[in-house]
């Protein structure tokens, strides 16, 4: 059976898009014997007992289901979803990543694919110049296992020695003398961090309860509510959301979780229909990433969760109080009693409302309190800010760098959507800029230079909407463009915020381009 | 590239680029999560920032690219991974939407 057709049986169904589709008990076998018995025909103990290859990685969760993928695709292992779900999980967990060798890249897991990534000059130009550095800084290998790597790429993908960034110079030279020793060195398989979480790691049980969360979603705005976590037999969690956008939207669902290498948290879950993933990790009490749209990773919200038991002030929402006026501020977080502190010149007008998990208030802020961003405290707890400001002096638009991607149009792969914000800025009594927080907009797209203006980008791209949303256009040739190209483009994004009277502009670039087909969970 | 010269107006505006010391420019593109700009052309971005120097409509010359393996990391390459990807789908230009994505949905 050749591979291309294992993949199609396997893709059959409406099915999620990134991996882990639904959670379940590893019934199958456990992971050890699957190890045993999936891959030790290739994978032979060596003579210290290892088995070859494989005991000398380790990875995330995503890293490992890549890998099995990759030996089904290129080598013809055959193995069910549940039996590889197993082994993912064994894996994760006996070869994972401590949280502290995660942190930094975390981003590549949550599918924030617009994110700017900062490597050194020779690791983006021998490895990032065809898919993100993540991809090796999210995994832990021996010196050998990283020239094993090596020499895999150059013999799958040969005509990489043809492309630019590599025909100027002796790739495999470089690889191989430079980049192995260098990957060792800073992604080496022994680590201390890992030791120490092995020993560290709480027991599942330890997350089962009430967790209190704070959230934003860009372009639709803060969310607050209490996450139920229930269950933790075999790392796996059934879980429910209940919550409400700052507009009084309702925030609520179901689905279950599973826990791998004691802290990586992976969710299905469906929110008002909506099927959803979790992404977070979970250390000390707290819960930390983000929640997207399984068909559309695209959409989704920074979350941020506190457990009952841990007095915790994680947000306030909103972040931000005009010099002058009155506004009703949320402090999200657990454990939470007494009276806010706002610092001086805001003053504390009533409590609306107090819970553990919640605590609304009506605050008034002179009219001479001194513009900046201040720490807000409650009790013992602090951490959240608040910024008062004046007046907006500068609004930057979020991202300032983003792609889109045409599809649909009766092709396989949806559209990526590009999601705008506008975050305000001012400037205080010394004279430096802070961040005020998201303000209201309107929209508009224009070309970005001359060339986007004789192709007509604007007009074929697609649309930006009201709220800052933008719908590329569908995939395919299209006849009605110079040489039926595609609906791609390069437009400048444009916010106007009206604030005290004078209507302030920010600017960002949105690359609309191609669907791509190649679309594992790290990019 | 000192032995290559260019001989159409693309490759005159990129080693143009690279005389201007635009390089830096080029390789900010490479750094967005997961995209590709510099395998002449990049995928989703061109070495200029832009998608004017793409292979556009994509479609066109799809296989051209796809079959040595040019951009593994967003197209399935058919040379080595890949073989049957574009089996319903022989001309790309008019049966693309038969493609489908490669990475195996979970159950």
């Amino acid at each position: 059976m050749k591979a291309t057709r294992i993949w199609r049986y396997l893709s059959a169904g409406a099915l999620a898009m990134t991996a882990f589709g639904v959670l379940q008990p590893a019934l199958a076998a456990d992971g050890k014997a699957l190890l045993e018995a999936k891959c030790k025909v290739c994978h032979l103990p060596d003579d210290n007992g290892v088995q070859r290859r494989i005991g000398y990685q380790r990875k995330t969760p995503e890293g490992w289901l890549m890998t099995i993928a990759r030996m089904q695709i290129m080598h013809g292992l055959e193995i069910s979803d549940d039996d590889r779900r197993t082994l993912v999980k064994y894996l994760a967990d006996t070869q994972g990543l401590a949280p502290a060798e995660a942190e930094g890249l975390r981003y590549a897991m949550e599918r924030r694919l617009n994110t700017i990534e900062e490597f050194d000059t020779q690791s983006k130009e021998m490895c990032g110049r065809c898919h993100s550095p993540s991809r090796f800084a999210l995994q832990r290998r021996t010196a050998k296992e990283w020239e094993h790597l090596v020499h895999f790429h150059l013999g799958q993908w040969p005509s990489l020695e043809y492309q630019a960034m590599s025909r100027d110079r002796d790739w495999l030279e470089l690889a191989l003398k430079e980049m192995v020793p260098t990957l060792a060195e800073r992604y080496g398989l022994d680590d201390p961090a890992w030791s120490k979480w092995q020993q560290e790691r709480p027991a599942p049980t330890a997350l089962v309860g009430r967790w209190s969360f704070s959230g934003h979603m860009p372009t639709r705005g803060d969310l607050h509510g209490v996450m139920s976590v229930e269950g933790g037999e075999g790392d796996n969690f059934r879980i429910s959301l209940d919550g409400r956008y700052a507009d009084g939207k309702p925030f609520k669902g179901k689905g279950s979780a599973i826990l791998f290498t004691g802290h990586e948290w992976r969710a299905n879950v469906e929110i008002d229909g909506v099927a959803m993933r979790q992404v977070f990790s979970v250390v000390n009490g707290e819960m930390k990433g983000r929640m997207f749209e399984t068909e559309h990773d695209e959409r989704g919200l920074d979350f941020v969760a506190a457990k009952s038991d841990q007095a915790r002030l994680l947000a306030v929402q909103p972040e931000f109080l005009k010099a002058g006026e009155e506004a009703e501020l949320t402090l999200v977080g657990s454990g939470l009693s007494g009276k806010p502190d706002f610092g001086p010149g805001v003053q504390l007008v009533k409590v609306l409302e107090q819970s553990p998990e919640r605590l609304v208030v009506k605050v008034r802020a002179a009219a001479d309190a001194a513009p900046g961003s201040r720490e807000v405290k409650l009790g013992k707890l602090s951490g959240p800010s608040l910024a008062v400001y004046k007046r907006i002096d500068e609004v930057k638009v979020v991202p300032g760098y983003a792609i889109a991607r045409i599809g649909d149009n009766g092709g396989a792969t949806p559209k990526v959507q590009g999601r705008f914000e506008a975050e305000g800025w001012a400037t205080d009594a010394a004279g430096k800029a802070y961040r005020v927080g998201i303000l209201p907009a309107s929209w508009s797209v224009e070309p970005f230079n001359e060339r986007a203006a004789e192709d007509e980008d604007v007009k074929f791209a697609g649309v930006m909407q009201k709220d800052g949303v933008f719908l590329p256009g569908d995939a395919g040739p299209n006849p009605a463009r110079r040489m039926s190209t595609n609906n791609a483009g390069n437009l400048k994004v444009i916010a106007e915020v009206e604030d005290g009277g004078q209507t302030l502009k920010g600017e960002g670039q949105l690359i609309v381009t191609v669907q791509r087909w190649n679309n594992p969970p790290l990019p | 590239m000192k032995h290559l010269k260019p001989i159409n107006d693309k490759a005159r505006k990129l080693q143009q680029a690279s005389s201007e010391d635009r390089i830096e420019e080029v390789l900010a593109m490479t750094s967005v999560a997961g995209c590709t700009a510099t395998t002449d052309p990049g995928w989703e971005v061109d070495a200029f920032g832009g998608v004017t120097s793409l292979c556009q409509p994509m479609e066109a010359d799809l296989y051209g690219c796809a079959d040595p393996c040019w951009w593994p990391a967003q197209v399935p390459d058919l040379m080595s991974t890949y073989p049957d990807w574009n089996k319903d789908a022989l001309s790309s230009a008019e049966s693309w939407r038969n493609l489908n994505a490669v990475f195996p949905k979970d159950k």
